[in-house]
């Protein structure tokens, strides 16, 4: 009796974890699928800051610097700039214009993605 | 036993507020789309009020589902028995309990408005900080940024049917009693009806969570590392499962560890809730601050069934920005608008705030922002993240905000400081009466004075934040506003780029009266009655009378002020300046100069230059502007063509090209260190001999508050006067140079009549002022004009002669107007004749007259002029080696001597 018991119970978790396993593997599946390689926005050279989708784009002394927009802390979207720096509406992290940590509770600075601005000067490639 | 099952419980109002959720959430789901939640909730509050009441209903019902689940969770609590509910149960019950919790979260981020997009990214970030499995859980979760169907599809069924299961297992119960059921409908109808659920208008900036985690965003904000929260969440769930499933100790500790949590946790959701504002500054509940950024999200209408629209008006209504606004049902066809401002794109709310969910008068109009612009409220207008954050923060710093050299120089001029440049603000005025002066006679000039009547900027405007510079009606506008009968203006007044005089003329033409100068009219101190009838007279609309002088030759030639005035200047540039020619940066020879032009290209703008730039000439593609040197901005009415520079005005684009300086003017010799104005200034308003003294009886005006006091500051004004300026040196770490000056302060403040204290004297100064006149002449001022002028050289008024006796040159001068009793001087003098001064001389500590070896100088070529006309050869030669000139010179010429 006793065994017959143990043997479902560890047939039911076995089973279980089968089925987390297939479900981990189809999201990460998905999720590879419908991953957004690149993004391509308009591009001013104008404007020193630039609050782009996710992005935050910086471009100072003829060098353009691309930031994720999400605060390092819970990925809030940062979409201001307060004086010289951002400030994260949810938690109060605060960012310089290098994407430093100025002020936490972020302790990571904000996150560079590579970018190429087209040969036209019109169009940013984001490569997220 | 049967009357146990019928008892009433929290657990049956819980079962009873579950059932009233279902059957709302149903309902909710026909007008509700998934597609984009935002504009279908937005839609649903504007146009359709009985689904707008479900959705109350449906907000209410949860909200006190979970409120009466958890009291239902601590009436078992409290007690010290034992629960002993089998660890299966247990177990699936602490479960649904974060089910709840995510239930209630995923209704919340189905708003799809500011607080739910960000609180959609902490959930998703802290689901995929979990090891392992995260970032599956948060996809499976959350799905894909942009979409909200798995939140839906959990929301409404994965969640549902897990707490339906959850509670059905342990009370063993479907239905609720019927009299808690009937209870709760009615209570939450009631509810339902007076307070409608929060909708986030997406402008206002400050952002928070639903109520029950802002005690959770709280403790976020303390940990650098946030995924251990989720530890939290696991302790709380083991605890609700040893409490309701273990006995003893173990069940007791629990149970108190779960109460403690919670009295901990209601102080941080105090917290979060009525003391944290926008970008997470601590504020107060009862402060504006907290009212017009926090509060303001919450005061939801009233649903009201009989709109102040039809449910045409309200679905043919523009969407703005992603929302539907109520506003634009009732006020059709506004027009009036530039592009940018046009309320198909930018709505009504963006600038005068209200409540766009709301469908009848009284309750949008709650909170608006009748006249948007005024710098108490442009944080929450102009500067709205999406607008003109970056200007709205930059003009405050700028001097016509602050008013600091106002304020500096009265303080200085009353004695109460040392130094006249120090950096002051309009908002620290205290009490003291220099402060007391400022505030009666002085400071109404400043950008901050609200504007609080509808209608143009006129000659008596003064402040009005953006709109002093921004606003102007069409006639049609004017005439609408003027026939106003109650009825909904359809006329609307632009705001745009086009900033005429008028609008700098209610402030400018006053103090140093620049408005008017540049126009060509000098005030006198005739009142209105006296004026002469005559062409030659302008009574102004503030009863003032001015006469015509010469007008600066660039208002001759159709410029006006903005076409050399820069938004850097006008808004400042985030750098708090002490006085006017510290912030004004363009100068004379940005535009006039011989050599190669300083010049920006238009793909190395600033955004702001550049967009203002685009708005007033379209294509700037390719262009090459002006730069100023001081401070290194853009002259975007400025480029260059085929090397030669073109100047276009603002308002008109009219197109001129640039000249250069004439040659006498860019010989690097004599008067090399002359300011272009020192020669070029035709003319400048003069006021000597000034009064001021307190009067208790008089009507005074708190110019700070806008309203009437007794007692004021009176000022006695001497003698107006339209004469060349005086000229006096600025020294300054980069150049020393010749400057106009006018008398400023000569004037005497009796002090004791505002104190009453005997030991106070009555404080005389004679303070000169350096000058930007803006009466500019082609053509420069003559030789004799400050070489033998008494009053270029800063004594006044007078004759002055150049006499030859025995041999012996000397100059010598006779005053016109009488001493001054307090300190022997003419009165309208800054320097005693061949005397210098030192000490409080000027209004700026690096203002000062000539020395007398400077005046030696001057003078000394001034007696050369006495017999040798200015445009003689052996004049222009002096220009080039005076020294040597004279040191050849004949007998017959007769230098001073000085004694």
């Amino acid at each position: 009796m006793r065994s017959r018991r143990t043997f479902l119970r560890i047939g039911a978790v076995g089973l279980v974890s089968f089925f987390a396993f297939i479900w981990n593997k189809l999201t990460l599946n998905h999720l590879e699928a419908v991953k957004q390689k690149s993004l391509t926005l308009p591009f001013n050279r104008n404007k020193e800051i630039a609050f782009s989708a996710d992005y935050i784009i910086v471009t100072k002394n003829n060098t353009t610097t691309v930031y994720s927009a999400h605060c390092t802390h819970l990925g809030c979207k940062i979409d201001k700039l307060e004086g010289d720096h951002f400030v994260c509406p949810c938690h109060g992290s605060q960012y310089d214009l290098q994407g430093n940590v100025l002020k936490g509770p972020a302790y990571k600075n904000l996150k560079v993605v590579p970018s190429t601005i087209s040969e036209d000067g019109n169009n940013i490639t984001i490569n997220g | 036993m049967k009357r146990k099952k019928n008892k009433t419980t929290f657990g049956t109002y819980a079962l009873a507020m579950f059932w009233l959720v279902l059957l709302s959430g149903v309902m909710l789901a026909i007008p509700f789309d998934a597609k984009d939640p935002y504009l279908s909730v937005s839609t649903i509050m504007v146009s359709n009020p009985w689904a707008s009441f479900i959705r109350n209903y449906h907000y209410w019902s949860s909200q006190f589902f979970l409120i009466l689940s958890l009291i239902h969770l601590y009436d078992h609590f409290h007690h010290k028995m034992k629960i002993g509910l089998k660890p299966g149960i247990a177990f699936r019950l602490s479960l649904s309990l974060l089910i709840i919790f995510l239930a209630m979260i995923t209704g919340f981020l189905l708003k799809g408005d500011a607080d739910s997009v960000q609180a959609r990214q902490i959930l998703q970030t802290l689901s995929e900080r979990i090891p392992l499995i995260g970032e599956s859980l948060a996809y499976s979760l959350l799905g894909s940024p942009e979409s909200y169907q798995l939140i839906y599809v959990h929301h409404i069924a994965t969640f549902t049917v897990f707490i339906a299961i959850a509670m059905v297992e342990h009370s063993r119960k479907f239905w609720p009693p019927v009299m808690d059921f009937v209870v709760s409908t009615l209570a939450t109808f009631v509810i339902s009806y007076f307070l409608s659920a929060p909708l986030h208008d997406n402008i206002n900036p400050a952002v928070k969570g639903p109520w029950y985690f802002v005690g959770f965003q709280e403790i976020l904000h303390w940990l650098q590392h946030p995924a251990w929260s989720l530890l939290l969440f696991l302790v709380v769930l083991i605890l609700v499962y040893l409490s309701n499933s273990a006995a003893g100790k173990t069940m007791l500790i629990s149970k108190r560890s779960l109460l403690l949590f919670t009295g901990l946790y209601a102080i941080l959701t105090l917290i979060g809730l009525f003391f944290r504002g926008e970008s997470w500054q601590l504020t107060r509940p009862w402060s504006q601050e907290y009212k017009t950024s926090v509060l303001h999200n919450f005061r939801t209408p009233r649903v009201d069934f009989a709109p102040d629209f039809t449910l045409n008006e309200a679905l043919n209504s523009p969407v703005i920005q992603g929302r539907k606004e109520s506003c634009l049902a009732c006020h059709t066809e506004t027009h009036g608008f530039t592009d940018s401002h046009s309320a198909e794109a930018i709505g009504c709310i963006s600038c005068h705030g209200g409540n766009p969910f709301a469908t009848d008068k009284n309750q949008s109009h709650n909170n608006m922002i009748l006249i948007p612009g005024n710098l108490s409220t442009a944080k929450l207008s102009c500067g709205t993240t999406q607008c003109h954050p970056e200007i709205v923060e930059r003009v405050p710093t700028g001097l016509m905000a602050t008013l600091s050299g106002m304020i500096s120089v009265d303080r200085f001029t009353f004695n109460e400081q040392d130094n006249p440049d120090l950096l002051t603000s309009i908002y620290e005025l205290a009490d003291s009466p220099a402060d007391e002066h400022l505030r009666n006679l002085c400071v109404r000039c400043h950008l901050g004075n609200p504007k609080t009547e509808l209608g143009p900027i006129n000659e008596f405007s003064r402040g009005g934040g953006c709109l002093a510079c921004h606003l102007n009606y069409s006639p049609e506008a004017e005439k609408a506003l003027a026939a106003n009968n109650g009825e909904i203006l359809k006329s609307h007044p632009e705001i745009s780029l086009k900033i005429t005089n008028n609008h700098c003329f209610g402030c400018h033409s006053r103090s140093g009266r620049i408005s008017t100068s540049y126009e060509g009219w000098h005030e006198t101190t005739l009142l209105a009655s006296e004026m002469p009838d005559s062409t030659n007279y302008r009574l102004i609309e503030d009863e003032r009378v001015f006469v015509k002088q010469p007008a600066d030759v660039h208002h001759e030639l159709g410029l006006e002020c903005i076409d050399c005035h820069h938004s850097y200047e006008v808004m400042g540039d985030g750098t708090h300046y002490a006085h006017q020619e510290d912030q004004q940066d363009v100068q004379c020879s940005d535009c006039h100069f011989n050599g190669e032009p300083r010049t920006i290209t238009a793909e190395n703008l600033d955004n702001e230059s550049a967009k203002i730039a685009a708005l007033r000439f379209g294509n700037i593609a390719n262009k090459t502007f002006l730069i100023t040197e001081k401070h290194n901005r853009a002259l975007i009415n400025t480029y260059i063509e085929n090397d030669s520079v073109f100047f276009l005005t603002k308002n008109s684009g009219r197109k001129m090209t640039m000249k250069a300086p004439a040659k006498v003017c860019s010989r690097d010799n004599a008067h090399s260190s002359l300011a272009c104005s020192s020669c070029h200034t035709s003319w400048a308003p003069t006021c000597i001999g000034c009064h001021n003294e307190y009067d208790a009886n008089e009507r005074g005006y708190n110019m700070i508050e806008n309203r009437e006091k007794p007692g004021s500051w009176v000022e006695y004004i001497g003698e107006y006067n339209a004469k060349l300026p005086t000229l006096g040196i600025r020294k300054t770490k980069e150049k020393t140079e010749v400057i106009p000056v006018l008398p400023g302060m000569i004037m005497t403040i009796d002090l004791h009549s505002y104190t009453g204290d005997k030991n106070d004297a009555t404080i005389f100064h004679r303070l000169y002022a350096p000058a930007a006149p803006h009466t500019t002449s082609a053509k420069g001022r003559s030789c004799v004009s400050c070489h033998n002028s008494s009053l270029a050289l800063g004594y006044g008024e007078g004759e002055l002669k150049y006499v030859i006796e025995n041999g012996k040159g000397k100059w010598k001068f006779k005053a016109l107007y009488q001493s001054d009793p307090n300190d022997g001087l003419p009165a309208d003098a800054w320097i005693d004749f061949l005397q210098t001064r030192e000490g409080k001389v000027s209004t700026r500590s690096n203002v000062f007259p000539f020395s007398i070896d400077q005046q030696q100088r001057i003078l000394t070529a001034g007696a050369c002029l006495t017999c040798h006309k200015e445009d003689s050869k052996i004049m222009q030669q002096s220009l080039d080696d005076f020294d040597e000139l004279i040191s050849g010179r004949s007998s017959k010429c007769i230098l001073p001597a000085w004694d």
